[in-house]
């Protein structure tokens, strides 16, 4: 469990590892956990995302997201949003998609809505079932994290 | 005649799609279809049967513990593994908690829309809503001020045009029959429901180290039990599990358990529809003397036939002769045959899709039209979940369960077969969770108990080492996820997994026809079902969604098809 001191910055990774390129926000936030990062920033696997992730977001002042999209970009293409409704998000795998925006739409009727950036990175279907990224991918990770990474230092 | 499409159907993780032929304003036939791959077994193959609980958790970010449960227990099962008293505790708990959470997001936040016409309560009086709410409950928070606040909150978020989560909803639908006022009681618990669910799962990270998905361990449960020490499962620690398991029996008593029998009282004629199948399967769960003791299980495990509550047969989940698999109507291909059945561990998970390629109107119905293969007990098909654990442990004679059920058919004035519907499937799920919130408080006071007897064990380690394993081995690790019957089987061989196959229990409810032409729970409930409105099915909705269907780990992971399918799309 977390300390009890509230999070500042909460860096979220959407997505199934088990799914080859879908699980890439995980991924990223994993590679970021292992460097040396400004005080009060965390960094959260979220897995496929939904209602768990309530108390963690509404603990952080700020979100970062990272998470896989399917918008016909090419591969490993990184989009920075500033998304204020759920519809403003882009096309998410299917398979978790509605779990994370029921969720930040919920906080609007809650009556906290996030302070959330999100970077979505251009990923294609189908994927095979496999734990690993696709190479070319891969090749893609170290530049989002530092992309993200800068972003929360600057922050 | 008409044939109706619903896809996807689920609100939460996975693809489900229903297509009913309606005839004279009533469902003639139904198929259900998976519409997603899994492939878990081939991810599963050659690796450390240790680790496997951490690959089938990911399966889905709903119910992430109770595929941690299962797989821990089948592989405890093949190597003769039995767990200490306070790992048994402890996995109870975090059951417990589980199901009050899944239960309670499933009441309010994808269920009850079905009912709760969410427009409806912004013309809602919050004066006589907290009348209303006075009169049902002792909950405290029911201010006419406080609901009035709600209901401004909702209309500026239905205002903005973004109806997000409220968007799939058929407001102003004639099926809905609750005054506005029930309406904004609803939406209100809606909201405290979000905020009280994150609080639940808190038992998780306690005992499990984190959330989502929470840390498990064959052998036992990975945390360590010292009641002065700062990193281990102190008694701060515990007065905060204690703290946590007091709000879950209140919120569940005073919110949840009123809310259900206000909103069944007005829906009673759902008490005659979506019954559907007549046998019910429970594998049991909640062992007090251990996972081999499945009589000293709080849910009973058995199966029920033809209704006949006075007879309970024996489950066995490695009898090759009870559950098996076949695929007469699944996309997938068995070395012997289309017709044969597979018990899970000699299961094969060769697929093999011959669907209509997109876009298609209708799916091939005489041939295979589903990812979910279809499990059969003894050759019945059997609806699992809260209504099946119910009817199970009524029929085996656990008073707790009876004076529930007793005490809520009396309430609403309905007979006992009354549970055999849509509706009984929903209420099914409202008693349970009071149960399970009871029994937390009773596995919470025998844990304190056993750590002041100086019991503080909580893994056992005598099996870890691989080179203390047979060179082959098999196991079966049941379990009850809050949505049915869970099952995992698994053959090691040299220390490795050489097959891992799960049977989740919406392969049970959402599966096709099997090979002699008998429908599934799902396609069952339908059949018989009004449907007022062919462009605005809320009634198969209500239905299917009183099975709770979430089956990302019945047909993992992706859409085949590789289309956007985001949108209930009714021809």
């Amino acid at each position: 469990m977390s300390s009890n001191k509230a999070p500042r910055i909460l860096v979220l990774g959407i997505g199934n590892v088990l799914m080859g390129d879908e699980g890439v926000g995980v991924h990223v936030v994993r590679l970021l956990e292992k460097q040396k990062l400004p005080p009060g920033v965390v960094c959260l696997d979220g897995g496929t995302g939904g209602f768990h992730l309530l108390d963690e977001i509404q603990r952080a002042g700020q979100i970062f997201i990272v998470d896989a999209t399917v918008d016909g970009a090419p591969l490993g293409t990184l989009r920075r949003l500033r998304p204020s409704f759920s519809s403003d998000y882009p096309t998410t795998l299917c398979a978790h998609d509605i779990g994370l925006k029921d969720m930040l739409d919920s906080l609007y009727l809650l009556g906290t809505p996030p302070n959330v950036t999100l970077y979505a990175v251009s990923i294609s279907l189908p994927q095979d079932m496999k734990m690993e990224l696709s190479p070319e991918l891969e090749e893609f990770v170290p530049g989002i994290a530092i992309e993200v990474l800068e972003e929360v230092e600057s922050v | 005649m008409a044939r109706i499409v619903v896809d996807p159907i689920t609100r939460i993780e996975g693809h489900l799609r229903i297509e009913a032929v309606v005839e004279n304003g009533k469902i003639s036939e139904a198929y259900s279809s998976g519409t997603m791959i899994r492939g878990f077994e081939k991810i599963l193959k050659g690796r450390d049967p240790r680790d496997a609980w951490a690959f089938t958790e990911r399966a889905c970010g709903v119910c992430t513990t109770v595929h941690a449960l299962a797989s821990v227990r089948t592989v405890e099962d093949a190597l003769k593994i039995s767990v200490p008293k306070n790992a048994e505790l402890i996995r109870n708990l975090m059951f417990c908690a589980q199901y009050c959470q899944d239960h309670v997001v499933h009441f309010y936040h994808l269920h009850a829309l079905d009912w709760v016409d969410v427009v409806s309560a912004l013309s809602a009086d919050p004066k006589e809503t907290s009348r209303i709410a006075r009169s049902i409950s002792k909950w405290p928070k029911t201010s006419p001020g406080y609901f009035s606040d709600i209901q401004q909150r909702v209309k500026t978020f239905v205002e903005s045009g973004q109806l997000g989560i409220f968007a799939n909803g058929y407001w102003g639908h004639s099926a809905y029959k609750l005054p506005a006022e029930i309406n904004l009681l609803a939406v209100a618990h809606y909201l405290e429901a979000l905020e009280w669910q994150k609080e639940i799962v808190k038992i998780h990270a306690i005992f499990g180290g984190k959330n989502p998905h929470p840390n498990y361990l064959v052998g036992g449960v990975p945390c360590s039990i010292n009641l002065e020490e700062v990193n281990a499962i102190n008694s701060e620690r515990l007065n905060h599990v204690l703290k946590l398991i007091k709000d879950a029996m209140a919120f569940v008593e005073q919110v949840y358990i009123p809310d259900l029998m206000a909103i069944a009282g007005y829906y009673k004629d759902w008490a005659a529809v979506g019954g559907g199948l007549e046998n019910y399967l429970s594998y049991g769960d909640l062992p007090t003397q251990g996972y081999n003791q499945p009589d000293s299980f709080k849910f009973p495990r058995g199966a029920i036939l033809n209704r006949n509550l006075n007879e309970v047969h024996d489950v066995n989940g490695k009898d090759s002769e009870e559950i098996k698999e076949y695929i007469a109507h699944s996309w997938y291909k068995y070395a012997g045959g289309d017709k044969t059945g597979l018990h899970p561990w000699d299961g094969e998970t060769e697929f093999n899709h011959t669907g209509p390629k997109p876009p298609y109107d209708f799916l091939d119905i005489d041939g295979k039209y589903s990812w979910i293969k279809t499990p059969r007990w003894r050759g019945n098909p059997m609806e699992v979940g809260p209504l099946a654990r119910l009817l199970v442990g009524y029929a085996s004679g656990s008073d707790e369960v009876k004076d529930v059920i007793h005490e809520a058919i009396h309430a609403l004035q309905v007979p006992v077969t009354a549970l055999f519907s849509t509706l009984g499937r929903t209420a099914a799920r409202g008693l349970e969770t009071r149960l399970v919130a009871r029994w937390m408080k009773g596995f919470y006071d025998d844990l304190l108990a056993n750590i002041k007897n100086g019991d503080t064990r909580t893994f056992n380690d005598e099996r870890w080492e691989p080179d203390t394993w047979p060179k082959t081995a098999e196991g079966v690790g049941l379990t009850e996820a809050p949505r049915g019957a869970l099952a995992h089987w698994i053959r090691i061989k040299d220390k490795v997994i050489d097959n891992y196959q799960l049977v989740v229990p919406s392969t049970w409810n959402a599966s096709p026809k099997d090979h002699n032409g008998k429908r599934s729970a799902y396609e069952e409930s339908l059949v018989g079902t009004p449907v007022a409105n062919e462009d605005a099915p809320i009634e198969i909705l209500r239905t299917v969604h009183s099975f709770d269907p979430c089956i990302a780990c019945a047909v993992h992971l992706y859409d085949p098809d590789g289309k956007n399918i985001h949108q209930i799309t009714v021809r």
